[in-house]
């Protein structure tokens, strides 16, 4: 904030502050010795300004090690969900915050209050006043010098402390701050200019006294050069994903959903920190796991080093060393940035395509047609289920509140659907803009949530919660030759586009249905495609592993089929979705042929568990695929790190 | 433990250091980036070998030939510390005969570490100054294993690595308090402090403290559950324990624990054998109750309650106190320090240990007395005993050996995100999520064989019993020899074991047993 004041406040009447702050608001204050410092109440302990940070970043009080999203309860068959974000709020004043900190701060403000905005973390954030007070001396593995982030808090505080002698130098950066010099106004006086230098000269005698010095100007071009480097195994081989690294990172923001307290009739889904560095954060169902031990401790580092800026904009390390501090197996982000430097110096590799490729980023303020708050779902009963093939069932449901019905907007690509008890899967949105008053979604029984509702029935109930994720443009497709590509199951997510397409042909060129699958029974939507094949531009193909005497189809991959179609290449979009493996092989048939990959649509579904760009489990370099995708071009996700 | 990092060579064991002891690993990390060696034997190419200079993939439980070769290596090379043998030690010329013909092309034979790298791990323990051995359960849970324990003395004896920092034979502990458990005799054949019942002035003593008591040898556990099923035991009380997944032979002891006509079982969780309990006591966890734990250094480090104990759960000693009491015993302990008093009049080794000196830093046995400061290094100019005995260890074959019918050797242990028989550690999503269930790695030469796929399940079989898990696929496990965590309720490795027992102590040979693999169609 601008125009805000400074003062200065005699050392020796800090306490007399702090007290007086207290008797209002619950302060907290750095309390403990040695490495052990923690944020404690100012009437529990003894403060000490002996300490170089707290062991822990206060990111904790902002966004709790768990926290209750919303409960739910049946009552005579109908259920009732409360949203628990806004019962956190308390007022308090975390004292002695370190620039790191208060850096970190200032990133997880900009991560969870915009874009889709997180309701619990707002209700605490909104009641913490934050007093940063600058360090004069560095830890072993301090070096927020090197990355920019101190060593004196220039963001994320509401007053700033530089002790300078027998006083404090004390800067306001918010109204917040502001009310709280006002509180105590006897014992601030306003500071002269001269202290600002005084404050600059101690600044640049701090910067340095720091042990750690390092050039990081070129870090993200030696980051793209040594994406495959050699050392990266030996750091793998020495994690043991106890996941310490990512607990005490004050720009950790991932969290993983649980159903808790759970019986048949009432239940509470929590959040808790999840960490990237475990083997289960990426694992989808059916032990696929696109990433090994190498890409996961390599992904820690480089959205510590670049993802995180890269999306963001802010620093995605604020260079407090706790992640080295803690690791039991001496994996240190500051040997790897020495290690990346050295390899780049050593050897001349070129730059990995995807560390130099910048991908379209969905930054935007997002409203959301929900009731209550972005975790918590809204109601929908089932209204009727069709067994779509052996496996895969259509359910058709409703929201409870019709005015949920009438604000619905056809966007997006998924819905997030609760299980009450069991959990949420995100499924594709297989209906077009029509479908205003009832939803339809079609599924394969895979998973534990899935097997719950497979079996549900007419009169069950649901949650909902969407729509979410970057959807197929439909808007661009007119005009052109159009093909979509599904096997199976994966047709479901391109019927959003093909039911307005199918109700608008003239608006299209060609417009080409290849449906695959092993067996014609696991054929979806098999009704509907003999519908869709009597309009005239409509031309549906089959492709099956064994020959079937209900429908003429090829037997083998679609891949075949392509050739012989005889599109104006250049004026054709394709929709592909299937596995990664698959999605490669029809992307690189239809480029031989002349398609641009931006004209190939892909749809690239994984691990979700929030929808919103907050979970981090679906995260690949810098890109969500809740958010930015799942609809990316084939070129985008060609230039996605490795993982598909 | 501060000592590992300290070390010039460290030899693992049968120890997957990094995942069961994350912290001890910490040390040998510190070792390794000072420029230490690291030299690892163990059945499975744990993540220890992925930086270790020398490795040797050994069969399971036959550890002793390897070590008994690396004794006649250092002999026959001349490697002995003389001065430490001559000054320190007493029944050389008897110990030096037994390992005449234990050759490294011998113990390849059995042992199938090729001989070159049997004299390597010699020559490089005998010259290097500070060279520390770590160990776990893969050398004691063998039929061999008080043997190959005491080889590892005699190797250490003639090197005189021992009683020096940075040396010494070390056991690593596979819990945070079997140390104290053992030091507060909960052993069959010792009172508090290894005092021997059969010692005049320890019946003395203790008769002292807890006026007058038969003072006899009790029963190890596999000799009470063989009394249980014989029906000699009447009743059995099992404080913190989950036999059921973790004793070998599991069919064996649940038909034990069926038949005894009283079972008590106490514990913080209903655990598998507590099903089979007449009387479940609820105890409270180590966050909600005060006293000690002792750790594998010998420290003995204060715990604090930080919550009170939830529902109407107690404190172990509480527990205990009161069962004393109704059993007519005149017992008056209102907190965990006033039995630590007990415990600092009755034994020596905890004498001079007050939860007063303890408070913020622990202190290491022996420390006899209140002003003295504890003892980081055992047998430093002096063994305990006085002079350092060389001991005879003849390998022989016991218990289980792969055979046409058994043509695999199992060997069991654990999974870093789990701890023992899960009771904690499966209630924690996280830690479930990321082992969700047991497995067994297999190589894939054999799985090939076995047309075994990745995540297959694969039904495994011991003369005990069958259990069936997913395959995991490595070649981090040897050839013609699996390894199953014992960690998982619904594929319990201890229902292969078996209860072929190390014949001096009678340890059971977890780490080895005879298997047969079928694919689960």
């Amino acid at each position: 904030m601008k125009n805000m004041k400074r003062y200065k406040l005699n050392r020796e009447n800090l306490d007399q502050v702090l007290n007086q702050w207290n008797r209002k608001t619950k302060v907290y204050v750095p309390t403990g010795e040695g490495k052990d410092i923690s944020l404690m109440p100012l009437l529990e302990g003894q403060r000490t300004e002996d300490y170089i940070n707290l062991t822990l970043p206060v990111k904790e009080f902002v966004f709790e090690q768990k926290e209750k999203l919303f409960s739910w309860e049946k009552n005579d068959d109908d259920l009732e969900v409360t949203n628990l974000a806004h019962q956190h709020a308390a007022e308090r004043i975390l004292f002695g915050v370190r620039a790191c900190d208060t850096y970190g701060i200032a990133f997880t403000d900009r991560f969870y209050l915009q874009e889709f905005l997180d309701p619990n973390y707002r209700s605490r954030r909104s009641g913490t006043t934050i007093i940063a007070v600058n360090c004069l001396r560095a830890g072993e593995h301090c070096f927020c010098t090197s990355i920019g982030t101190g060593v004196f808090s220039t963001v994320g505080y509401d007053i700033a402390l530089t002790p300078l002698g027998s006083i404090y130098l004390v800067e306001v950066a918010t109204q917040k701050g502001q009310a709280l010099i006002d509180a105590a106004a006897l014992h601030f006086t306003e500071a002269e200019e001269s202290l600002m230098e005084k404050k600059d000269a101690l600044r640049l005698q701090v910067e340095e006294s720091f042990p750690l010095k390092m050039d990081l100007s070129n870090l993200w071009e030696d980051m793209a050069k040594t994406f495959d480097a050699d050392f990266w195994l030996r750091e793998a081989n020495a994690c043991i994903a106890c996941t310490g690294c990512t607990n005490v990172c004050p720009t950790c923001t991932c969290f993983n959903v649980v159903e808790e307290n759970k019986n048949l009739n009432k239940g509470e889904r929590v959040r808790y920190w999840d960490s990237c560095q475990s083997e289960h954060f990426t694992r989808n169902a059916e032990h696929h796991n696109p990433r090994d031990a190498v890409s996961r401790v390599r992904y820690r580092i480089y959205d510590k080093l670049k993802y995180i800026e890269e999306r963001f904009g802010y620093k995605g390390c604020s260079g407090c060393g706790r992640c080295t501090d803690v690791c039991p197996t001496y994996i240190s982000i500051i040997d790897i940035i020495h290690a990346t430097q050295k390899a780049v110096r050593e050897n001349q590799t070129p730059a990995a395509v995807h560390q130099t490729t910048k991908i379209r980023h969905e930054i935007i303020d997002r409203e959301i047609n929900m009731k209550k708050g972005l975790y918590t779902p809204d109601i929908a009963t089932i209204t009727r289920v069709k067994q779509e093939t052996p496996e895969i069932k259509r359910i058709f449901m409703k929201y409870d509140d019709p005015e949920l019905h009438t604000n619905y907007e056809y966007k997006g690509q998924f819905f997030q659907v609760t299980v009450f008890g069991e959990g949420e899967v995100p499924l594709s949105i297989p209906f077009g803009p029509d479908h205003t008053d009832e939803f339809v979604f079609d599924f394969k029984n895979v998973g534990n949530v899935t097997n719950v509702l497979y079996h549900m029935k007419e009169g069950d109930q649901v949650g909902l919660r969407g729509p979410y994720g970057h959807a197929f443009p439909y808007n661009a497709l007119k005009g052109r030759n159009l093909i979509f590509v599904g096997s199976g199951v994966a047709m479901a997510p391109l019927r959003t586009v093909i039911e307005p397409v199918i109700k608008n042909p003239n608006d299209f060129q060609q417009i080409i249905i290849l449906a695959s699958a092993l067996r014609y029974e696991k054929l979806i939507y098999k009704d509907e495609m003999k519908e869709w094949e009597k309009i005239e531009n409509v031309n549906i193909k089959y492709a099956l592993k064994d020959p079937s005497d209900h429908i003429d189809a090829h037997i083998g991959y679609v891949n075949d089929l392509l050739p012989d179609l005889g599109l104006n290449w250049t004026n054709t979009t394709a929709l592909v979705c299937a596995s990664p493996k698959r999605i490669k092989k029809v992307a690189r048939d239809l480029m031989d042929l002349g398609m641009k990959p931006s004209d190939i649509l892909v749809t690239l579904e994984t691990h979700m568990r929030c929808g919103a760009g907050k979970c981090g489990h679906c995260k690949v370099g810098s890109h969500y695929m809740c958010v930015d995708g799942p609809v990316f071009t084939y070129e985008e996700m060609m230039a996605l790190p490795p993982e598909y | 433990m501060n000592d590992i990092s300290d070390a010039e060579l460290i030899i693992v064991i049968g120890s997957n250091t990094t995942e069961q002891h994350p912290l001890a690993s910490t040390r040998i990390f510190e070792a390794l980036e000072k420029g230490a060696e690291l030299y690892v034997v163990d059945p499975r190419k744990i993540r220890l070998t992925d930086f270790a200079h020398a490795y040797a993939a050994i069969e399971p439980g036959t550890n002793l030939p390897m070590i008994n070769a690396m004794i006649h290596v250092i002999i026959e090379e001349g490697l002995i510390n003389k001065e430490f043998i001559e000054k320190r030690t007493e029944n050389y010329e008897e110990m030096k005969k037994s390992v005449a013909d234990c050759t490294p092309e011998w113990a390849e034979s059995i042992s199938r570490v090729p001989a070159e790298t049997i004299r390597q791990f010699a020559r490089k323990y005998a010259t290097t100054d500070k060279a520390m051995i770590l160990f776990t359960m893969g050398v004691t849970q063998q039929t061999t294993g008080v043997k190959s324990i005491r080889a590892l003395g005699n190797l250490a004896m003639i090197t005189g690595h021992v009683g020096r920092p940075s040396t010494g034979i070390n056991p690593l502990r596979g819990q945070n308090n079997v140390q104290g458990a053992g030091d507060m005799a909960a052993l069959p054949d010792y009172l508090p402090g290894y005092q021997r019942p059969e010692w005049p002035e320890t019946k003395e003593r203790f008769t002292k403290a807890w006026g007058d008591f038969s003072c006899l040898r009790g029963r190890n556990i596999i000799e009470m559950f063989n009394l249980m099923e014989e029906g000699t035991m009447k009743a059995a009380y099992i404080v913190g324990e989950n036999p059921v997944l973790s004793d070998p032979d599991q069919n064996h002891t649940i038909q034990c624990l069926e038949k005894v006509p009283f079972l008590v079982v106490q514990d913080i969780f209903l655990t598998e054998t507590a099903h089979y309990a007449d009387i479940v006591l609820p105890a409270a966890s180590f966050l909600e109750r005060e006293g000690t734990y002792t750790n594998t250094d010998r420290r003995v480090q204060m715990i604090h309650p930080v919550i009170s104990p939830v529902g109407d759960s107690k404190p172990d000693w509480e527990i205990i106190t009161e069962i004393m009491k109704r059993i007519g015993m005149n017992v008056d302990y209102q907190s965990p320090s006033d039995i630590m008093d007990e415990i600092n009049s009755t034994t020596d080794l905890y004498g001079g240990i007050t939860h007063e000196r303890i408070k913020k830093v622990g202190i290491q046995w022996p420390c006899p007395t209140k002003d003295h400061p504890g003892t980081p290094i055992l047998h430093v100019g002096e063994f305990i005993r006085g002079k350092g005995l060389f001991t005879i260890n003849d390998f022989e074959f016991l218990g289980d050996q792969r055979s046409d019918e058994y043509p695999f050797l199992l060997t069991t242990g654990r999974v870093t995100h789990q701890y023992h028989t899960g009771t904690m550690t499966r209630k924690v999503w996280t830690l479930a999520l990321e082992y969700p269930h047991g497995f067994v790695e297999i190589h894939p030469k054999d799985a090939e064989e076995y047309g075994i796929q990745m995540h297959q399940p694969v039904k495994i079989t011991s003369a005990r019993g069958s259990i069936t898990a997913p395959a995991m696929v490595t070649d981090r496990i040897n050839e013609k020899t699996l390894f199953v965590p014992f960690h998982f309720a619904e594929s319990p490795a201890n229902r292969l074991t078996g209860q072929n027992l190390d014949p001096i102590i009678n340890i059971p040979a977890l780490k080895v047993s005879a298997v047969r693999i079928e694919v689960e169609q």
